[in-house]
Order: structure tokens, then sequence, then C-alpha cells
């Protein structure tokens, strides 16, 4: 992630990879598009620097207080981001990892009110837990998708 | 959003430990959904790339299957192709990559999805033709979950899972076969999944009985409960170079009674 910056400002350059979204997948219930448009949008930046977006996506509604928990399992080696995005009425959004027991761990992070994201280059492989959280706003359908290297 | 993208990189890392723990309440509550978190084999692909740098065109050996009239081993046999898809586009194998999109979209005229998944085809041959190997491991995924997608609104909600576990088990086994032959404890860690077995014998045990109880899924969970007691067994120590061998001996096994309908066993 080293080059990071650079990726990043270049991205604002470039289209967005959301004009080339994939269709919905089995099992995700597409409950906003607008989530996830945004949440493409925002990945969309990593994508750039050569990250590739997973097909997947899970998407749902937040509520104040009520942090949402998916298991995800990553490689050593690799480097993810996790993207998200809230439709309004939410204002802030946050996105969280921890490892399996449920203990932080260190990420890049990146909060843009109601998107959010969260990139980590795991050392070990295995279960990782991602969090996100409605900190400011009303209940609101997101949708987080992530991408790797 | 492009200030705020570009002021994120000016941002240190978030250190561990700046936020509490999860609660047990909050660790009850994580939700598992095969579109996220099982990772493609594309993805499990490049991580042993990094550590192992293989010769994908020497790996790459694609399965044929046996005609079969069983709708499960079909599931099994499609998330096979899909794999064998990722390993071709890792060899840059353009031919290849149309030839498995060609038996991709035949498979899926025999599950009866064909119809919604006929411009995936195009799409996998177009960017087979253009080499544009990154546009593949992109659209292998999309195809899968569009077959998905259409298994799950004909009623045959219950094998998208199998899809998704013929991949792995595909994945798994070209994988292992490398690691076995170029042995390190750094790969040997990539293929210890076991929230993945265990994700999917969970998903077994939740079948109908009638798919449950046909022989090759019972053949697929006693595999799958080896490979569990080998991947989380000393978890403390890295996986040995025998036990590595085991799992490339029961993911092969699988391969094989998977494509040529029962012949073998595991």
């Amino acid at each position: 992630m080293r080059h990071l910056a650079l990726v990043l400002t270049l991205a604002c350059l470039l289209p967005a990879r959301a004009q080339n979204a994939p269709e919905t997948p089995a099992e995700a219930p597409a409950e906003s598009p607008l989530a996830r448009s945004l949440a493409l949008e925002l990945a969309g930046a990593f994508a750039n620097d050569g990250f590739k977006l997973r097909d997947g996506f899970w998407s749902g509604t937040l509520d104040t207080s009520k942090p949402l928990f998916l298991q995800v399992n990553l490689f050593a080696g690799n480097q993810y981001w996790f993207s998200a995005a809230a439709a309004k009425p939410a204002r802030k959004i946050a996105v969280s990892i921890f490892d399996a027991k449920g203990h932080p761990v260190a990420v890049e992070k990146y909060e843009d009110g109601a998107s959010a994201a969260a990139g980590i280059e795991p050392t070990l492989s295995g279960p990782y837990i991602v969090r996100v959280e409605l900190l400011e706003g009303e209940k609101s359908d997101f949708c987080l998708i992530y991408s790797y290297k | 959003m492009c200030i705020g993208l570009f002021l994120v990189a000016m941002l240190p890392a978030v250190p561990a430990g700046a936020e509490p723990s999860l609660s047990k309440k909050q660790l009850d509550a994580v939700v598992r959904l095969e579109a996220v978190t099982i990772p493609t084999p594309g993805e499990f692909f490049v991580a042993i790339d990094k550590q192992g740098q293989p010769n994908w065109t020497q790996l790459f050996d694609p399965k044929s299957a046996a005609p079969t009239s069983s709708r499960e081993r079909m599931a099994l046999v499609l998330g096979i192709l899909v794999a064998d898809g990722y390993i071709a586009v890792e060899a840059q194998n353009s031919q290849a990559v149309k030839n498995i999109g060609r038996d991709i979209i035949n498979l899926a005229k025999k599950l009866n999805v064909s119809q919604s998944i006929l411009g995936r085809g195009n799409s996998l041959s177009d960017f087979a033709g253009n080499n544009d190997w990154s546009a593949l491991r992109e659209e292998l995924e999309a195809t899968q979950n569009e077959v998905k997608l259409a298994m799950a609104e004909q009623k045959d909600r219950d094998l998208v899972i199998l899809v998704t576990l013929g991949a792995w088990i595909r994945g798994t086994d070209v994988t292992t076969s490398f690691v076995s032959r170029n042995f390190s404890p750094q790969l040997a860690e990539l293929v210890r999944q076991p929230a993945i077995v265990q994700y999917f014998l969970d998903q077994i045990a939740e079948l109908p009985e009638n798919t449950r109880t046909d022989p090759l899924i019972l053949s697929t969970q006693a595999g799958l409960s080896e490979i569990l007691g080998i991947v989380i067994a000393d978890p403390a120590q890295p996986l040995s170079e025998a036990a590595v061998g085991r799992l490339a001996a029961i993911t092969s096994g699988l391969v094989n009674l998977i494509c040529d309908g029962g012949k073998q066993t595991p």
C-alpha cells in the first residue's frame, strides 16, 4: 500500500469501477442499489492500484448502537481493502477489522461521512471479522464489498 | 470524495489495540455469507503466487467429467471448471479459458440456467481473446455467481453451495499438490483453512436429506471431515509436509471422484 497516495490521486482522474459492476451475486440480498453503487465507487479507487474487486457483497440495514459483523477468510501476504457505504439518512459509518478471537488488528482507515474503508495486509492466514457500524444518522441500508491483491 | 481519498493516504494506520476487543455477544453475532466469506480460487492463487511463484502452465491440467444426470455432481463439476478457469488465467492460456468458458455454458445448459449466462460466456471469450487477465478473474467469479443465482431462482438453491465447494476442492487440490512438492511452512499455512472447511461441513449438514445422503455428497463430507481433522490439529505448529501431502491426496481423490462419477474413492 506504499503508493496509495499516488494511486488514490490517480483514481480521482479515472472512471469509477462501478460502471463495470458485475451482476447481483447469489445469496446476497440487493437491498440498496444506491449503497452498493457508492461502495463500488469507493472500491474503484483501489481497483486502480491493482486491487481486484470481489463480485460478492454484503448488504443489509445498519442501526445506531447495533454494529454488524461478518466473517471473512484472508491470506497472509495478500492486501485487502474493505469498502462500505450507506445510503441516507446515514451520516457517518466506520469499518473495523478484528482477528478470529475478536481482538482489533492494525488497519489503514478511510472515513468520509457515509463511506468508509479499512485496509489490511494480514501476516497470518485465516478467519477475520469485519465490523460495520453506523456512527451518526439513522437506520440506513449499507453495502460492503472487498478487493484484494 | 477525491479529496477525501487523497487525505486518507496521508493518515497513519490505526494500530491494533486502539479499540476494545469484541465481546462474546458480539462474536456470537458474526455472520457468514458465502459470497463474501469464502475466498475465490483466484484470491487463493494470488497468495500462493506471492509465496511460491508456481509455474501455472505446468500446474494447468484441466479435468474432464464423465456425463451424468446427477444435479449434485453437475454442480460440483461446475465449481471444478470455474477453478480450472482461474488456473488457466494464471497460466495466461487464452484458448484454455475459452474452452473452459464453453464447458461452463454447456454444463449450465444441462442445469437449465444457460440463458442468463450466455452473455457471460461471450465475455469470457472476448476477455480471453484480448488477454485481459485481470478482467477475466472478475468475470469468472461473476459468471459463477450468475449461475448460482439462476440455480437459486429455479429451486436449486441447495446446489449452490456445491458449486462453491467444487471450486474450493479443485483449488485446494492444485495448490496442495504444488505445496507438497515445493514445501515451506509459509506455503503450508496458506492451505490450512479450518474456518472454510467448517463452513462447508455446516452447509452440507443443512442440505435436504436426499441430497445429504447422496453417495457422492457423503464421500465429499467424509473427505472434508478428514481435512478438518488435519488442519485443526496442533494449531501452534505449522502443517507438516506429510500433512500437506495427505491434504493433496484427499482433494485429488475427491476431484477424481466427482469427475469420474464415483468409480474411485478418495
